[in-house]
């Protein structure tokens, strides 16, 4: 009911993803991996999860840093916290639509502190940095004992707080490819105040137009905090698709956003505003996006 | 689940304390080392008040395990006056009528140190977004913010 | 104006250096040697009969010192009236709101406190929640509060004036409905204290608590020992806003635990408990009537109004007063009948808060007054200065305004803001909205409300001033040195803070209800001239000549008009202490037994002095498409009489503000349908940061109060009362919608928005 002092646990601090792995095999249920613990250690006070054993990622130094390179795209490690994004000229420079995230996520002292493999691993519908990943086709490598695999982001999500990590697998790293010229995208987040908020609703929309003229070429469009899951809405970016951006269009693109959206209401805001906020925020992501282009 | 030895950097001095994995770095500084100048107020990082600097950037005290905090340096509101001498930041906080109950006064100072250490000459939009993390109820925002703006002409005039 | 050396300057407040620091230390911080930690359990539901406490188990357990309930108190209750002594210390038949403290434990460290807590036992038996002031207001509605028959234990009924002939006159009448919601008190400190017992019983209590006379009272009472027994010492206050005054389960607790134990309990609570059980905003549903001639003039007013209140009176028989009463002002009313109920319910306590009643009394009435401008297509800013209050009014219930700066304030907000240009035009979604407000200099309550300030001259002429004002944040530590600094011709430095203790400091009624600059500021000046008078004496031997024709300024004591003529204000000190064996002290009370004990019940009465003014025009965005609001600038006219120190003052009027804004756009505290709350904690309590304030501009308009310090006047609550119609009356100008039921949120405006293009 009440926030209290932590709960008793049993704390490793292993140097290696191999070492976290074989904690996480050894103790299983009663283990927990965490990194910021900004999620975590709020969860653990309130006596809603009591991992037996807390395994601390932070002293794994192959989950940490940003490592660009032209062809391959930018590779995250899942330790980077957002703060770290916040200040990356090249997140800024190259995927603005990641970079807009993080740039309304929280506070100045919990980005300090919060991972994007967190953020992610947390896969709570809200989750800011899901719908901008999902908009630039970013995935996910993920490392368990039987070995490494790798999932597109827009597939990580299951359900509320459920990701598409088996149980003992760690995500370690987050890789988006190289923008192709002419796109650019948008994230734009819809809270309560204008600081320290979950999204209400969140939109990210990222486009190509093709080198001539104003036509969108590829669209993608991703919805966070409206349904289950960060989810992507086809429909709307196929509305976008062959056509000429402008305010009607991304109007259009907006209402049909709208109709994928399967929020609920909560002591936040009612299912009712959501929908329609999915419509203005899509509009708006995808007019930023164009303009950001040109 | 024992107890355990480390050694706290603290305002530059070590400390070493005797800790079970599961205490924050807040409890410490304020428990074991009766550094209660850092203040606890939600503990679950929504208000500010547990603001100290590690390694440079501002972290919400209540969220980080004392345990991780080895290794790192922390920067306490105690840490950052020199005797008598008071931080510009602090001497601009005192003249702009930045400080009323005093409560959120730590974890302002410590939000404006990241700042201003980071990006030495702020917008007002800046200021304002820096310390967007910590909640006050007395002031109104308003001269914190005239003082962070300050602080920062201040801090150039010395460099 | 008079030129001062202290008064009216900036001076750096006295506590500044030890906050800015981190060395000030509120109730949390302290420690006491064998010190224990206590921690409370609380009650899962919103109303239910206790039928049994088991403590064994967690007595039992290695490192708990004691465990209490509500039964190991004496059972008798307190309040605020003799009409309404409803409160118990914690309770002992049934639990009346989600998260009442139902028992305390005592341990040697807060996880083992932790780990009691799971250990204690309580059996309730559920019984029906009463959570509206509709519910309440039934008939057959479960009574919430086991000291009080009905679930109305307090109203006010008021008629003065001719309002039949008042509605007879007027051109235009208009009606609306108006409410709020329960918001939390939102200060930052969570409650705290730190309660010793000495082997003779006498119990030393150090709290966060804003008005330690207050608390000191209820507690004896409910702890049943005698008022001697009990000392409180006062550390830093981390905010208050009228939401410490009481005693807590918190205080008692600890109180009750170091007595079973004899040793030192601190109990701090964690921010969600405050959330959920402590002072809320009484949720007000009130209907106002007015009537206005064609030029604006009103001529009459009815209202009805209901504050509910949780489970206890505590302030509410005031607080239905006081939204009647302060209909009154800033406008001139010539008629006006009032009839208020408070009401119990299940949800959390209710004391009041920063503005107290004003704050919805003036959302009403300045929302309907703009309604009614618009109606007649008199101009925003006009209306207001048609119907201001002047110098010298008396309201239709007998409050009297002695200097209104109010016409002047109007002035200055609309210049600030740009009102005329505006009216040409403004881009799509800006607006501008317009209050006024007016909040008196402490109220006087009882017959025992007053202040007094002691000053002890040190040998080295050095003076120390205690007051029982608490220091909350305000400036209170400050404004008193200065003025005691000013009567005596002393630096500012030389005067020294002393500790709030209610073994030195005399009765005092607290800080609340903007009362300490004013009352404790005449009692400083009171003290000070009687230390004056004291010093005076010695000097005029010295000099030999008449003490009345002394002067003191710069630290010297001479003949006025000759500064050569005289001697070292420490040349008189060292004289009393060192030859004389007499040691200096200045006494000043201060209870204006002049203004009256208004009946709450019937509101005649003049019950302030110092009625401080604002104006507040606020200019904000709002966007049509997703409801949002944006507070741009904030543009306030202030009279606070002559100000003490310019820069404290202007952060009240900034501080207020943002605030109010607050409840204005996002805060609410709610609950289900069974009484729990659902949103106890800041993740999703919403109160404004720093990008959710506008930019502020604050121009005082300088008035000399009559029986205010030095002319000055409280102003500590002026821009909360005027803050959220001002929001109000802007989302209006901006849009074209009206909302009338607080907070103002976007899907109220979208709602407002689609209802109007459907018209």
């Amino acid at each position: 009911m009440f926030i209290k002092r932590l709960p008793k646990f049993e704390y490793h601090v292993p140097i290696s993803v191999s070492d976290a792995l074989d904690l996480l095999a050894k103790h299983d249920r009663k283990a927990m991996v965490f990194a910021g613990g900004t999620d975590i250690l709020v969860s653990m006070k309130k006596r809603e999860i009591l991992p037996e054993h807390l395994i601390n990622l932070k002293g794994i130094v192959e989950l940490k840093g940003i490592h660009y390179d032209e062809k391959e795209g930018i590779k995250i490690g899942a330790l980077t916290t957002l703060g770290e994004i916040e200040h990356s000229e090249i997140v800024k420079d190259k995927f603005c639509v990641l970079w807009d995230a993080v740039n309304v996520m929280a506070s100045p002292q919990i980005r300090s502190l919060a991972t994007i493999g967190g953020n992610l691993c947390g896969a709570v519908p809200s989750a800011d940095t899901a719908p901008p990943l999902i908009a630039i086709g970013a995935s996910v490598k993920i490392v368990g004992i039987h070995g490494e695999r790798s999932v597109l982001v827009e597939n990580f999500f299951k359900g509320p707080k459920e990701s598409a990590l088996q149980r003992n697998e760690i995500l370690t790293q987050i890789l988006i490819p190289n923008p192709l010229p002419r796109s650019s995208g948008t994230y734009l987040k819809l809270m309560r105040r204008n600081a320290m908020d979950l999204a209400l609703v969140g939109v990210a929309a990222n486009i190509r137009l093709d080198l001539k003229r104003n036509v969108c070429t590829e669209a993608r469009i991703a919805l966070g905090a409206v349904a289950p899951t960060p989810i992507r809405a086809m429909q709307a970016e196929q509305v976008l698709v062959n056509k000429e951006i402008g305010e009607a269009l991304a109007e259009e693109a907006g209402k049909t956003a709208a109709t994928v959206c399967r929020p609920i209401s909560d002591i936040r805001c009612s299912l009712e505003y959501r929908c329609s906020m999915v419509e203005v925020l899509t509009k708006r992501a995808v007019m930023d996006a164009y303009e950001r282009i040109s | 689940m024992k107890r355990e030895e480390i050694v706290l950097k603290v305002n530059g001095t070590d400390y070493t304390v005797s800790i079970e994995p599961w205490r924050t770095l807040v409890e410490v500084l304020r428990e074991n080392l009766g550094l209660t100048g850092t203040k606890k107020s939600c503990s679950e990082g929504e208000c500010g008040a547990c603001t100290v600097i590690m390694d440079g950037r501002p972290v919400a005290s209540c969220l980080v395990l004392a345990m991780d905090a080895q290794g790192k340096e922390i920067l306490t509101i105690e840490g950052l006056s020199e005797g008598e001498k008071l931080h510009p930041i602090q001497e601009a906080f005192l003249k702009h009528g930045a400080i009323q109950c005093g409560f959120c006064t730590p974890g302002m100072v410590m939000a404006a140190k990241g700042l201003l250490d980071e990006n030495p000459k702020p917008t007002v939009a800046e200021a304002r977004k820096a310390i967007s993390g910590n909640l006050c109820r007395c002031t109104g925002y308003q001269h914190i913010v005239d003082s962070i703006m300050a602080a920062s002409k201040m801090m150039d005039k010395k460099s | 104006m008079e030129e001062y050396s202290v008064v009216g300057k900036s001076v750096e407040r006295t506590d500044g250096r030890v906050k800015v620091t981190g060395k000030a230390k509120y109730a949390g911080d302290l420690v006491a040697p064998g010190m224990l930690q206590g921690k409370l359990l609380r009650s899962p539901l919103a109303h239910a009969k206790i039928l049994n406490i088991d403590t064994s188990r967690a007595k039992a357990l290695p490192g708990v010192m004691a465990v209490i309930t509500g039964r190991d108190f004496p059972g008798i209750p307190y309040g605020t009236r003799p009409d309404t002594r409803d409160q118990l210390p914690m309770p002992i038949t049934k639990v009346h709101h989600f998260g009442e403290g139902v028992a305390a434990v005592a341990a040697v460290d807060e996880d083992t406190a932790e780990e009691a807590l799971d250990l204690i036992k309580v059996d309730y038996e559920e019984l029906p929640v009463v959570l509206t002031a509709e519910e309440a207001l039934k008939p057959d509605s479960p009574p919430v509060n086991e000291f009080m028959k009905s679930n109305i234990p307090y109203f006010s009924d008021f008629n003065f004036g001719d309002v039949e002939k008042g509605f007879k006159e007027a051109d235009h009448i208009r009606e609306e409905k108006f409410s709020s919601q329960r918001v939390t008190v939102g200060f930052i400190e969570p409650h705290a204290c730190l309660a010793e017992v000495d082997p003779t019983g006498r119990v030393l209590l150090q709290g966060s608590k804003q008005s330690p006379y207050i608390t000191w009272r209820h507690m004896c009472r409910a702890l049943d020992i005698p008022l001697f027994r009990m000392r409180i010492v006062n550390p830093f206050v981390g905010g208050a806003f009228s939401g410490k005054h009481d005693p807590f389960d918190v205080d008692f607790a600890a109180v009750k635990l170091a007595q079973v134990t004899g040793r030192p309990v601190k109990i701090v609570l964690n921010y969600d408990e405050v959330l959920a059980a402590y002072r809320q905003r009484n949720a007000m549903d009130a209907r106002l009537r007015l009537g206005v001639k064609k030029n604006g003039v009103i001529t009459a007013l009815r209202a009805e109004c209901i504050l509910e209140g949780g489970p206890i009176c505590g302030i509410g028989p005031f607080n239905i007063y006081y939204f009647g009463a302060f209909l009154n002002i800033p406008y001139k009313i010539p008629a006006i009948e009032y009839h208020g109920k408070l009401v119990y319910s299940n949800r959390a306590p209710c004391g009041t808060v920063r503005g107290q009643e004003i704050t919805l009394a003036q959302f009403a009435l300045d929302s309907l007054l703009h309604m009614v401008a618009e109606d007649l297509g008199i101009d925003q800013v006009d209306i207001r200065a048609i119907n201001a209050v002047t110098d010298n009014w008396r309201t239709a219930n007998g409050m009297i305004v002695d200097v209104s700066g109010l016409p002047e304030c109007i002035k200055k907000s609309s210049d600030k803001i740009k009102w005329k240009e505006s009216r040409k035009g403004r881009p799509p979604g800006r607006g501008i909205g317009f209050s006024c407000a007016s909040h008196p200099s402490g109220p006087r309550l009882g017959g025992h409300f007053g202040s007094s300030v002691i000053l002890k001259l040190v040998e080295d002429g050095k003076v120390v001033l205690t007051h029982g004002g608490t220091e909350i944040g305000q400036g209170a530590n400050t404004v008193f040195c200065q003025m005691a600094a000013e009567v005596l011709g002393l630096p500012f430095e030389d005067i020294i803070q002393g500790v709030s203790d209610s073994d030195t400091a005399i009765l005092d009624s607290g800080m609340f209800g903007d009362r300490c600059t004013y009352w404790d500021g005449n009692a400083t000046i009171q003290a000070a001239t009687d230390l004056k008078r004291q010093l005076a004496e010695i000097a005029a031997k010295e000099l030999q000549a008449n003490p009345e024709e002394l002067e003191f300024k710069d630290k010297r004591i001479f003949l006025k008009g000759k500064p050569e003529k005289g001697i070292d204000f420490l040349l008189a000190v060292r004289r009393a202490y060192y030859e004389r064996g007499t040691p200096l002290y200045g006494r000043g009370y201060w209870a204006a037994t002049d203004i009256d004990i208004v009946d709450w019940k019937t509101g005649k009465g003049n019950l302030a002095h110092g009625l401080d003014f604002i104006a507040t025009a606020i200019d904000l965005h709002v966007d049509k498409e997703t409801g949002k609001v944006t507070l741009v600038k904030a543009a306030h006219g202030d009279d606070a009489g002559q100000p003490i120190n310019p820069l404290l003052l202007e952060g009240q009027v900034t501080g207020g503000s943002t605030h109010l804004a607050g409840q204005a756009l996002f805060e609410e505290s709610l609950y289900d349908e069974k009484g729990v709350a659902l949103n106890y904690t800041w993740r999703d309590y919403k109160q404004p940061t720093s990008m959710d304030a506008p930019e502020y501009v604050v121009e005082h308009v300088h008035t000399h109060d009559p029986y205010g310090p030095f002319g000055a006047k409280g102003a500590g609550e002026a821009s909360s009362c005027s803050t959220m119609a001002a929001i109000a009356n802007g989302v209006y100008d901006a849009v074209g919608v009206r909302i009338k039921e607080l907070p103002i949120t976007p899907e109220k405006i979208l709602k407002a928005l689609k209802e109007k293009e459907a018209r």
